[in-house]
């Protein structure tokens, strides 16, 4: 089978020599052992450039396609990688958190902190996914979603310290660009670890694999052996992070590869997936190099193996295997059930209107908070009202759409982030931020929707197979997600003001909201209500399963695609205002249902007040905060949001 | 008339054949139990039946062809309990019992007095009009069964499928179901078909049976040509010895 992968190996062969014949003739290449005092510039351009950069590209995709192989083998999850894992955005936030609030932490180098980072990011990850029996969907819903909220952290700090910090932008892309020699001992070594370690781990893996009570009953220490062998995935991982930057999905290619050419024991898997990752790394840069060549180094080729991914993930996700235990993608015990929730309602109801009304009054001055008087209240209610009504309607919008795919897929991760949308949204404003020489804000918004109706369309196309378990929408979204951040770290990478303004967006804002705008999307919010509380029918039975909607002669496929496009509308619509990601829409659903509202219209009509007061709260929160500076409204959000999505996880089931 | 006519009926999955040209007539008005093996094809058949999985061939529900028939229709006609019911988390007995009314107020008709009617005396007649405010999954297995059969008479369809409804109970409770299901059909005209493991349960509460053997059909008939030593031997490869009891019904045991 290894014959097959020859075409691949003359293919990164040829890209690379081509680059480096382009650099300099044969006859010139500089002598072994290399010595900078006789060479000249050329040539040192090739010996300390060119030459550690080829060899770094296949140690470091060795190295994650080995990471990602081990990851896949002890947590039997054929999607399972440290992005999809969330491992590479824990680094990368660690080391932002580093080079802002302690650089002395960073004279140690970067890998200390990488590790942390990342290590941190998978114990998350893990001990959320071990309270449920490492159920795969749940386990990449959780990953991302820590993925996520790093990214979402690493952009605050990004944007609190403005331009300086963009250099980081660029890491984050996995550029290979190299200077001398020491990336690849630091990589060499490393692959040595984790090659004697997964020599080492591949019998115990092997019985893992029978699953945890056969592996028990022939006496292998479970817990033990994961723990190993995660910690190894992560050494591996965090080590490419700290040298290189995220490198996206070479550990989920690798190892999917090698499945397919044949490799179905472990010990096989574990040898070919290093040797095709490195494969794989090395026919990214050297395209890379080849577009370099034309029109200068434009995107770093983390960005190229991101824009993989995508793809990659929709292509893996029917190979899946769909049979998690019932109950194990569950997040938690029974909540409570209110018999008469109308008082409820209209009490939610009455403190919305009440906190606007007291928001718009009071606010902030230099040295201290005002109440307004009648006069400035009329002079101050013309500005403030636009966004009020705009942060409560997107509020509301994104926590129906949560209800709403909750409810779709039984499943209590579902939220509109996951769905896929957000990130189109982000890749139709990127590119008319790049194509259009001087971009309106119709053209910004048009763009952004577009993005999101393709990416809707991509989901709802895998929705339409009948046989399709409702969960896998997530991963398809999830999949989309995936490719949005590789063209986006792309973009970034460039650097320049578009990038800034690219990356203010996906932070989302409210202050630029002008009336017609508020009012538009209030209007989408209430008839995205509207359209909930018509299918309340249809979200009452089919948490119970296609099998039991087919039954009931539910038109199964009509309520799926309706009621997926009338999350994704509502979540672009959003998106536009608040960025991106903000965790409303996965908040809101479930405090609603933890207070007592079971029946589908009193959930979603809960989740709808509970949504537009959680926006109000941040809105007002991000105009006090930075006072006299807004801070974004959608990151202010997902900032109180990320910690009750770590708690809602970490809760015991049962 | 038939209640389902059967004509070379095959299911294909990747690399498998799990129902192979299946040819049978299934009677009205009676209890009829699906039994076989593990993998013999009788969930396979049972979800073919409720249209839940595409199958090659053609088979006719009261004479009209399954393809025939409108989702909501073949739902008035037709309830369908899949294996493991899921959780119905947060839902009450009653709302879960309403639920059966959905094929015929559909996605936004009214829920009118006789839908408060019917899912009453849906509850009354299973037996559950006692838990009708308690959660669903609060109830014990038996208990949570029964308001699965209750969602099921609220459909008030002539014709129950129901997937192994007694394999997670004990064997009160197992009775419990199963002399339910059979009054249901004696008593109220309905027909069902039910998928079972145990060939004794088969015996003793149904008036047919079909059973299947690798995805061949291997018997049908009564009760009383399924209790013969040689018969259960081919079907479950195993020899079998079928004791006579006081009253005269037969048990079959592993010999």
């Amino acid at each position: 089978m290894t014959a097959r992968l020859l075409p691949l190996a003359l293919l990164a062969a040829a890209l690379w020599l081509w680059a480096a014949l382009h650099l300099l003739p044969l006859a010139q290449w500089p002598a072994w052992p290399l010595d900078p005092a006789r060479m000249d510039i050329p040539q040192i351009l090739l010996g300390f450039g060119l030459m550690p950069r080829g060899i770094v590209a296949l140690l470091a995709g060795a190295v994650l396609g080995l990471s990602g192989a081990i990851l896949q083998v002890v947590l039997r999850n054929p999607v399972a990688d440290p992005t999809t894992l969330g491992i590479s955005a824990g680094a990368q936030l660690a080391l932002v958190t580093a080079t802002i609030m302690a650089p002395s932490l960073l004279e140690g180098g970067r890998w200390p902190v990488a590790m942390a980072g990342a290590g941190m990011a998978a114990g998350l990850v893990l001990l959320i996914g071990a309270r449920r029996a490492f159920a795969p969907v749940t386990m990449v819903i959780a990953g991302m979603l820590a993925g996520m909220t790093a990214g979402a952290a690493a952009t605050a700090m990004t944007l609190a310290q403005g331009e300086y910090l963009l250099s980081l932008v660029i890491w984050n892309g996995g550029s290979l660009v190299q200077q001398d020699w020491s990336g690849v001992r630091a990589l060499a070594a490393v692959l040595a670890f984790g090659m004697v370690a997964a020599a080492l781990l591949a019998r115990p893996l092997r019985v893992l694999s029978l699953g945890i009570q056969g592996a028990q009953g022939l006496g292998v220490n479970v817990a033990t052996v994961r723990l190993l062998a995660v910690g190894v995935a992560v050494i591996l991982a965090a080590a490419v992070s700290a040298e290189l930057g995220l490198i996206a999905f070479v550990g989920l290619a690798a190892p999917a590869l090698a499945r397919t050419l044949g490799a179905v024991s472990i010990p096989r898997l574990l040898t070919l997936s290093p040797l095709i990752g490195a494969l794989i790394l090395s026919v990214c840069d050297g395209l890379v190099l080849l577009t370099a060549d034309r029109v200068g180094e434009m995107f770093p080729t983390g960005a190229l193996t991101g824009l993989i991914g995508g793809p990659l993930l929709i292509w893996l996700l029917p190979r899946l295997r769909g049979s998690t235990p019932p109950g194990t993608e569950r997040a938690e015990g029974p909540a409570p059930r209110r018999d008469h929730p109308a008082p409820l309602l209209i009490g939610l109801a009455v403190a919305l209107v009440v906190t606007a009304l007291v928001l718009v009054w009071i606010g902030r001055v230099p040295g201290g908070w005002a109440v307004l008087d009648a006069e400035s209240f009329a002079a101050f209610l013309p500005m403030r009202l636009p966004r009020l009504i705009a942060a409560c309607s997107a509020g509301a919008a994104l926590a129906i759409a949560g209800a709403i795919l909750q409810r779709l897929t039984a499943n209590p991760l579902a939220s509109p982030e996951v769905l896929g949308v957000s990130g189109g949204a982000a890749m139709g404003y990127a590119g008319v931020v790049y194509l259009a020489a001087a971009p309106t804000a119709v053209a910004l918004t048009a763009g952004s929707m577009a993005g999101g109706a393709v990416a809707l369309v991509l989901v709802a196309a895998f929705v339409s197979r009948r046989d399709m378990p409702a969960e896998r929408v997530l991963l398809a979204g999830i999949a989309v997600s995936a490719l949005a951040s590789g063209v986006l770290s792309a973009a970034m990478a460039v650097g320049d003001t578009r990038s800034f303004q690219i990356l203010a967006w996906l932070s989302g804002s409210s202050s630029a909201v002008t009336m017609p705008g508020a009012l538009a999307l209030a209007a989408v919010a209430a008839t995205l209500w509207a359209g909930a509380l018509t299918a309340r029918r249809w979200l009452a039975v089919l948490p119970l399963g296609a099998g039991v909607a087919g039954g009931l002669g539910l038109p199964l496929r009509l309520a799926r695609m309706a009621l997926i496009a009338l999350a994704g509308v509502a979540t672009g619509a959003a998106t536009v205002l608040v960025g991106p990601l903000s965790f409303v829409g996965l908040m809101a659903p479930h405090m609603a249902r933890r207070l007592g509202l079971a029946r589908p219209g009193d959930h979603v009509t809960g989740a709808a007040l509970i949504g537009a007061g959680l926006m109000l709260a941040a809105d007002f929160g991000a105009r006090m905060a930075g006072f006299p500076y807004e801070l974004p409204l959608g990151l202010f959000a997902s900032l109180i949001g990320a910690p009750w999505l770590i708690w809602l996880m970490m809760r015991p089931q049962r | 008339m038939n209640l389902f006519s059967i004509t070379d009926l095959t299911v294909d999955v990747p690399g498998r054949r799990l129902l192979h040209g299946l040819t049978l007539d299934l009677p009205p008005g009676q209890m009829i139990a699906l039994i076989g093996h593990n993998g013999s094809g009788k969930s396979t058949l049972l979800k073919v039946l409720a249209r839940q999985i595409p199958a090659s061939g053609s088979v006719a529900f009261e004479n009209r062809a399954l393809s025939d028939w409108r989702a909501r229709d073949y739902a008035r006609r037709l309830a369908f309990l899949p294996q493991h019911p899921p959780a119905a988390e947060g839902m009450t007995v009653r709302e879960l019992v309403a639920l059966g009314r959905y094929p015929w107020h559909g996605a936004l008709g009214r829920f009118g007095p006789d839908d408060h009617a019917t899912v009453a005396r849906a509850m009354e007649e299973c037996g559950v009009s006692l838990f009708a405010g308690r959660l669903v999954d609060t109830l014990s297995g038996g208990e949570r069964q029964r308001a699965w059969l209750a969602m099921t008479v609220a459909q008030q369809a002539g014709t129950l499928l129901l997937d192994e409804p007694i394999s997670a109970l004990d064997i009160a409770h197992q009775v419990e179901v199963l002399a339910l299901v059979r009054r249901m059909c004696h008593e109220a005209g309905r027909s069902a078909v039910i998928v079972l493991h145990e060939v004794n349960m088969a015996a003793r509460f149904c008036d047919h049976v079909v059973a299947l053997k690798g995805g061949w059909l291997a018997l049908q008939g009564g009760p009383a040509d399924l209790m013969q030593p040689a018969v259960l031997e081919r079907i479950y490869g195993l020899p079998m010895q079928v004791l006579t009891r006081p009253d005269g019904s037969p048990v079959a045991i592993p010999a």
